[in-house]
């Protein structure tokens, strides 16, 4: 279930490779995809993902543009350090609209979530909104 | 404001000046390297270049790459995916003018789905009474393959900063179509 945005929930973006100040991390958070995270040029891109407390997740969904290659760590410590790879995928390419691709993490707990993209196609990529599929309890 | 960050690819045949032009970016114009000495390998160079009338700048990773056959294919896997090409060539060798075709199918084979702006530099300006190339050919060619044409002398520091700019402006222009697109999109 997607409830509510992540930032409502106290997830926050600790790290951003790219920043315009017009088109913040956070907007990646704020459940609304018509605001964005834009990369500033050059690739590999990254963000990561702080959730306020340890979150079972069994899946993430990815609203994106130009996104190629996209790679997911995760990791159960306070810190942002010592990541596990999760995935990595090849999104397809769409005109006119936003990727949207949901990604299953089968109930895996995570304290942070590490987005790598490595490759786009074009020289810069977006990402729109995170949202996270939580497991029920 | 915003920062953009850019690989730009520095290529064209041995003795052109591609150094001796990314030592004269790199020292704001005041170090023309008068002994020649080879690239052998990959000489990396960062250069930020403001953009005029805006707060946005851009970030250009100077990559200068060996020009000489030989050591091509070596100096290939540092290349990445490069963002803009800078290719040069002598205006005093015809050989060297001929070369950038080859030059760019080369780079054009390292970006996969990204289109490859960029600019077209006939160095060594001073050298008119030997010159081997019109500046008329060198524009056409130059426009033909989409890149923007300009002459320099890095010995005489002439026009240097023309490509570094025209490369930023191109960068911070395809960044301001991005933006306008991805404003425009509707949901997944």
């Amino acid at each position: 279930m997607i409830d509510s945005s992540l930032s409502s929930l106290g997830a926050k973006v600790v790290v951003a490779a790219s920043s315009d100040e017009n088109h913040p991390p956070e907007n990646i958070i704020d459940g609304n995809t018509s605001t964005f995270w834009t990369s500033t040029g050059m690739f590999p891109q990254e963000f990561i993902i702080r959730f306020a407390e340890s979150t079972q997740i069994s899946a993430v969904t990815v609203d994106s543009y130009n996104v190629k290659q996209l790679k997911i760590e995760k990791n159960t410590s306070p810190n942002a350090s010592q990541f596990e790879s999760v995935t990595e995928q090849e999104l397809k390419r769409t005109e006119g609209h936003l990727q949207s691709n949901t990604i299953l993490l089968n109930g895996s707990n995570a304290t942070h979530l590490r987005f790598i993209i490595t490759s786009g196609y074009d020289h810069f990529v977006s990402v729109h909104r995170v949202s996270v599929q939580n497991v029920q309890t | 404001m915003v920062k953009l960050r850019a690989r730009c690819l520095l290529v064209g045949d041995a003795a052109v000046g591609k150094s001796a032009l990314s030592h004269m970016f790199h020292s704001d114009g005041t170090l023309f390297q008068k002994n020649y000495s080879m690239t052998a390998g990959v000489e990396l160079l960062m250069k930020c270049v403001q953009i005029p009338e805006t707060s946005d700048s851009v970030e250009l990773y100077i990559i200068d790459s060996a020009g000489k056959q030989t050591l091509v294919d070596a100096c290939e896997k540092m290349w990445g995916e490069p963002s803009l090409l800078f290719l040069v060539f002598d205006l005093t060798s015809e050989p060297s003018f001929a070369s950038c075709s080859h030059w760019m199918e080369r780079v054009r084979a390292h970006c996969g789905d990204l289109q490859l702006p960029g600019v077209l530099v006939g160095n060594k300006s001073d050298l008119s009474a030997r010159r081997e190339v019109e500046a008329s050919v060198a524009q056409h060619w130059a426009q033909s393959r989409g890149l923007d044409y300009h002459e320099t002398s890095a010995k005489e520091m002439e026009n240097c900063e023309a490509p570094l700019l025209g490369l930023a402006r191109t960068f911070h222009a395809l960044y301001q179509d991005h933006r306008d697109t991805i404003q425009n999109l509707g949901p997944g």
